[in-house]
């Protein structure tokens, strides 16, 4: 029976072409994108499954009040690691502290390379399931010790063995390589980790380092644990939280809440707002699921019309089946396996199409998804996902189909009711509404990126680079530079500062002011800078000047962008002071010398946070940002420039950004949005399109006897074309007034998560209409066309 | 084996209702050869419909073997229909996607026969309707006459009891016509029981009694042999 139906089924594919081309390459696209969406989608959900103990590995975050609002993140104080040993060492099988991840210079004989690493404690090893090569399995337990990963030490060494070979990290510590380990798969947290070197070493390098053990304001740090078997996040969550709180008055007031963030939680849900999860990345992983969905929807409405309307074709053989014995059931399901026929050889056509774009797709989306060929599971759910989308696809026809009745069909008196194309037109109205709801989305997306990128961002960071100088060997060196960088002719001007241009990495509070509002606590981005720090980023001074040369007590002077003026009530704020209550009666007070015009440093979607910059007489620089000469290419200066810092560091590689392109980088994650929800609109569109050129050659077949008399009668051709047209318009117009406020409403609700936004405007409307229009007049337009310009006398000799 | 009495099937469209069949009433014995006859809109396309279980009566009885079975549902009268009946239409009504042979093993399928067997009795009644060097030809590569015999051959592949006949030689010229007339004799007199709507009084000579319709009643009957 079920070869009698695929033989069937077979012989239709072949019959009819056009409409199995249509059909398949439909459904095919569809299932392609939505393959692809569910590998995205995947890779997303097993982001850190690498880690056997994933389910018990967790990151310490703390949430602190300040001024009312919650803000939550994942720097803690050092001390707290020696409290959590102190007093609750039973929860935890390992505790770790570690640094931000960080690129140091690691340098053996000639070779000099540039890797991101971390410093860890002792129980990273085994808490992160590192699989060594070789050396010993806890190499951090030496302290001049560090660990490699194996690209990293092919890289140094080559061929070489790398165990116990010295490489000079950051041109100043010499560490004796303790064991090399297996690189960490991609997709994961600590996938970019190349080496680590030992905590015990990293807080001996510099002072501050040393002072933070006992500061609990000091959240500079970084706590992974694993927690014991017997417990879980919730409890030791509940046990830990006010560690912080009991162990430090001065930190009390902002009543730091100390939690466990399970790793499954760390790249999906990592936001926090007000000091409640608000979710992360899993958004964009519902988005596109959702998004992947309707496609799929979308290639099966196809279906669903196409074989509805051609259903007249298929009545006889229903009524000579349902005459010689069929039961309806058994004409279901012949049409349901026709429908899985079909849906099986797509799926085969969407595996090429996969196979062919998953590189693109992949850079696209910035991925590393390789296809699962030997994943059982992935044909499992591909084999459930051709038969559901054969149901999806083939369950309305074949109910339609097989209801007709036999005694109409076999008289020849069989028609369809004149409501009968309600449900495909009901179908195509659903299909534009959600491709037409996808432009505006896109639409609405891609406004918002381009109105951020407008917003001022202060500065003038064209023509700027930033040279990263953490290391020790930079300390003191900065006026040569500077110096010698202006004479080169390479640059016009250079001002070193604690932080990149496009990064707060400091924070604090505990000042005071006069006129400082009793309880205020303030939360001020600090950023210490050098002299010509205004006249090399172009800053504009609104009240008082930049630093200066010329006036000594500048080395204790700080400036303050306009919103921290109005965020500390500061009015004619030149010349007042500001104190560290800490160091009141050691530390001179800062005087303010200047304002400064507000500058985008974090997110260009928020407002821009009061921050201080204040005069680094400590030397504290860790980049030199440079003003390139404009009168010469970029080239010429990086060249002019890098021959300075090979001169005066012959041992450090010259390593820069250009400080627009790190501003750019924070447009990365909606552009990606952005890139993939085009591509998957265009696919979107195509998809309904292909429905819509199905239906339009269906209906200009059906009518062709009428076609022929009006063309006899008189007709013009674009009165033909007008006839044939205007049904499919009218109906994208319907789908139009559906999709457009739903899609204001949608589009309006993305965009309250982004403090700087556009607004959803009438053009975007407009542009959606006119494309939809468009492309549907172009697609219906070439068989009314071609109907309305075929011989009358063919078409009425046929009758 | 067949008796309908007082069997009624209206006909309602938006305004009018018509009356296709009104209280209509005859039996057929086993083995018999009944041709009905009647102007156009009588009713006999109707009746023959009711009669192979495609479509409801609206009232009266109908005795199928002895059993009622007017208020039969969806799924027994199609069992009853496979095993019981066979068609043959006007207009062949052979599936275009499939071959001569697929055709005539359709009903076979449908009632379970198993493949092997199913050959065999294909091929029987291919070798019987003299078609059997077409057997992989589709139904447009043959001519009308050829694939009216497949047709019949289609409709008693099965073994029916009954053969229910729609003008079987509407479409097809005298000496086809004939061909086909002299199938369904053949048919007959091997036991099958036969009825057969026409317009032609020259087919309805070959029968053993003509039922004579207008306006969905019977009029007249006469018998042939």
């Amino acid at each position: 029976m079920l070869k009698n139906y695929f033989k069937i089924a077979f012989r239709n594919l072949i019959k009819n072409k056009v409409y199995s081309f249509i059909n398949i390459l439909g459904l095919a696209v569809g299932m392609a994108a939505t393959i692809m969406i569910g590998l995205w989608v995947t890779d997303e959900l097993n982001f850190n499954n690498h880690f056997e103990s994933k389910e018990a590995i967790a990151q310490v975050f703390q949430s602190q009040t300040i001024n009312n609002t919650i803000g939550t993140d994942p720097a803690i104080p050092r001390p707290l690691e020696f409290a959590l040993r102190q007093d609750h060492k039973d929860n935890f099988k390992h505790i770790v502290m570690s640094s931000w991840e960080q690129p140091r210079y690691l340098k053996f004989g000639e070779t000099n390379i540039y890797r991101t690493g971390n410093a860890m404690q002792e129980g990273a090893t085994d808490m992160l399931d590192l699989d060594i090569i070789s050396g010993v399995k806890d190499g951090l337990k030496e302290k001049n010790s560090i660990m490699l990963s194996e690209s990293a030490a092919k890289s140094l060494f080559g061929n070489e063995t790398a165990l116990g070979k010295i490489v000079k990290v950051n041109n100043e510590d010499d560490l004796i390589v303790s064991s090399v380990y297996k690189d960490i798969p991609t997709n994961n947290s600590f996938s970019d980790m190349e080496y680590i070197i030992p905590w015990k070493h990293y807080v001996t390098t510099q002072p501050w380092l040393e002072l933070s053990k006992d500061a609990w304001g000091n959240n500079s740090f970084q706590l992974f644990v694993q927690i014991n078997e017997n417990t879980t996040m919730d409890v030791v969550t509940s046990k830990i939280s006010d560690v912080k709180k009991n162990a430090s008055s001065e930190t009390a007031q902002f009543n730091p809440q100390l939690f466990l963030l399970p790793m499954k939680d760390w790249h999906l849900r990592s936001e926090f707002e007000n000091g409640v999860q608000s979710g992360g990345r899993i958004e964009n992983v519902w988005l596109f699921g959702v998004i992947g969905l309707f496609i799929l929807l979308l290639a099966c409405i196809n279906f669903v019309n196409l074989s509805t309307a051609r259903s007249e074709k298929r009545a006889t053989e229903v009524g000579i089946r349902k005459s010689i014995g069929s039961q309806r059931s058994q004409l279901i399901f012949q049409f349901l396996s026709e429908s899985f026929l079909i849906v099986f050889l797509s799926f085969i056509v969407a595996l090429g199409l996969v196979l062919l774009f998953l590189n693109g797709f992949n850079n696209l989306a910035s991925k590393a998804i390789v296809f699962p060929w030997e994943n059982l599971q992935f044909w499992l759910i591909s084999l459930t996902f051709v038969i559901i989308t054969a149901f999806l696809a083939g369950s309305y026809p074949a109910i339609y189909l097989s209801s007709f009745n036999p005694v109409a069909v076999l008289k020849g008196t069989f028609k369809s009711g004149r409501y009968s194309s309600l449900p495909r037109k009901i179908l195509v109205v659903a299909q534009f509404t959600v491709s037409i709801a996808l432009i505006i989305g896109t639409l609405v997306v891609m406004n918002q990126i381009q109105f951020s990128k407008d917003r001022p961002v202060g500065y003038d960071k064209e023509g700027l680079i930033q040279i990263p100088v953490m290391s020790n060997e930079f300390i003191g060196k900065k006026d040569i530079m500077r110096n010698q960088f202006i004479a080169s002719g390479g640059a016009l001007e250079m001002a070193g500062t604690s932080a990149p241009m496009t990064n707060v990495w400091s924070n604090r509070s505990g000042y005071t002011w006069d006129g400082k509002p009793a309880d205020f606590q303030e939360d001020l981005a600090y950023t210490s800078v050098s002299y010509e720090f205004v006249e090399t980023l172009g800053l504009k001074v609104t009240a008082g000047r930049g630093f200066s040369r010329e006036f000594a007590s500048d080395s204790n002077a700080v400036l303050l962008n306009e919103t921290a003026v109005k965020y500390m009530g500061l009015i004619n704020p030149i010349g007042k002071f500001i104190r560290d209550s800490d160091t009141e009666n050691v530390d001179p007070p800062l005087k303010i010398v200047g304002v400064v015009e507000d500058m985008i440093i974090q997110s260009p979607y928020s407002p821009v946070k009061q921050a201080m910059y204040v005069f680094d007489s400590d030397d504290n620089t860790a980049f030199y940002n440079v003003r390139l000469n404009p009168e010469k290419s970029t080239s010429e200066n990086l060249a002019l420039i890098e021959g300075v810092f090979k001169k005066n560091f012959p041992n450090t590689p010259f390593d820069y950004q250009f400080v627009d392109e790190e501003y750019g980088a924070k447009f990365e994650s909606e552009e990606r949005v952005a890139s993939l929800a085009r591509v998957f609109t265009a696919l979107a569109i195509f998809i309904s399109c292909l429905g819509l050129f199905g239906l339009a050659s269906f209906v200009a077949e059906q009518r062709t006897k009428e076609i022929g008399v009006r063309k006899v009668l008189g007709a013009s051709i674009s009165q033909l074309w007008l006839l044939l047209s205007k049904d499919f318009i009218t109906l994208v117009f319907i789908a139009l007034l559906i999709a457009s406020p739903l899609a204001y409403y949608i589009m309006g609700q993305w965009l309250q998560k982004f403090s700087y936004r556009t607004t959803v405007s009438w053009d975007v409307f407009a542009i959606a209409c006119f494309g939809a229009l468009i492309i549907t007049l172009i697609t219906v337009s070439f068989q009314a066309i071609k109907a309305a310009t075929s011989n009358p006398v063919k078409s009425l000799r046929t009758e | 084996m067949i008796q309908i009495k007082d069997l009624e099937k209206f006909y309602k469209t938006e305004e009018v209702q018509t009356i296709a069949l009104n209280k209509l009433s005859f039996d057929v014995k086993e083995g018999e050869f009944v041709a009905i006859m009647g102007p156009s809109g009588c009713g006999k396309s109707t009746l023959l419909n009711i009669l192979g279980l495609l479509d409801d009566p609206d009232g009266g009885s109908f005795m199928f073997n002895g059993t009622e079975v007017a208020g039969y549902n969806e799924r027994k009268r199609s069992e009853l229909r496979k095993h019981n009946i066979g068609f043959v239409f006007q207009s062949f009504n052979l599936i275009d996607e499939l071959t001569v042979f697929e055709n005539v093993e359709l009903p076979l399928i449908y009632t379970g026969v198993k493949p092997a067997e199913r050959k065999q009795q294909v091929e029987a009644v291919l070798e019987k309707m003299q078609i059997m060097h077409r057997r992989n030809h589709f139904p447009q590569q043959l001519s009308g006459g050829q694939q009216q015999r497949v047709a019949v051959a289609r409709a008693v592949v099965n073994n029916p009891k009954l053969i229910l006949a729609d003008e079987p030689t509407g479409n097809l010229d005298s000496t086809n016509g004939n061909e086909v007339m002299d199938l369904l004799i053949d048919l007959n007199e091997a036991g099958t029981t036969i009825i057969m709507v026409t317009h032609s009084e020259h087919d309805a000579k070959y029968s053993h009694r003509i039922i004579r319709m207008l306006d969905g009643q019977k009029v007249t009957e006469n018998i042939l042999a």
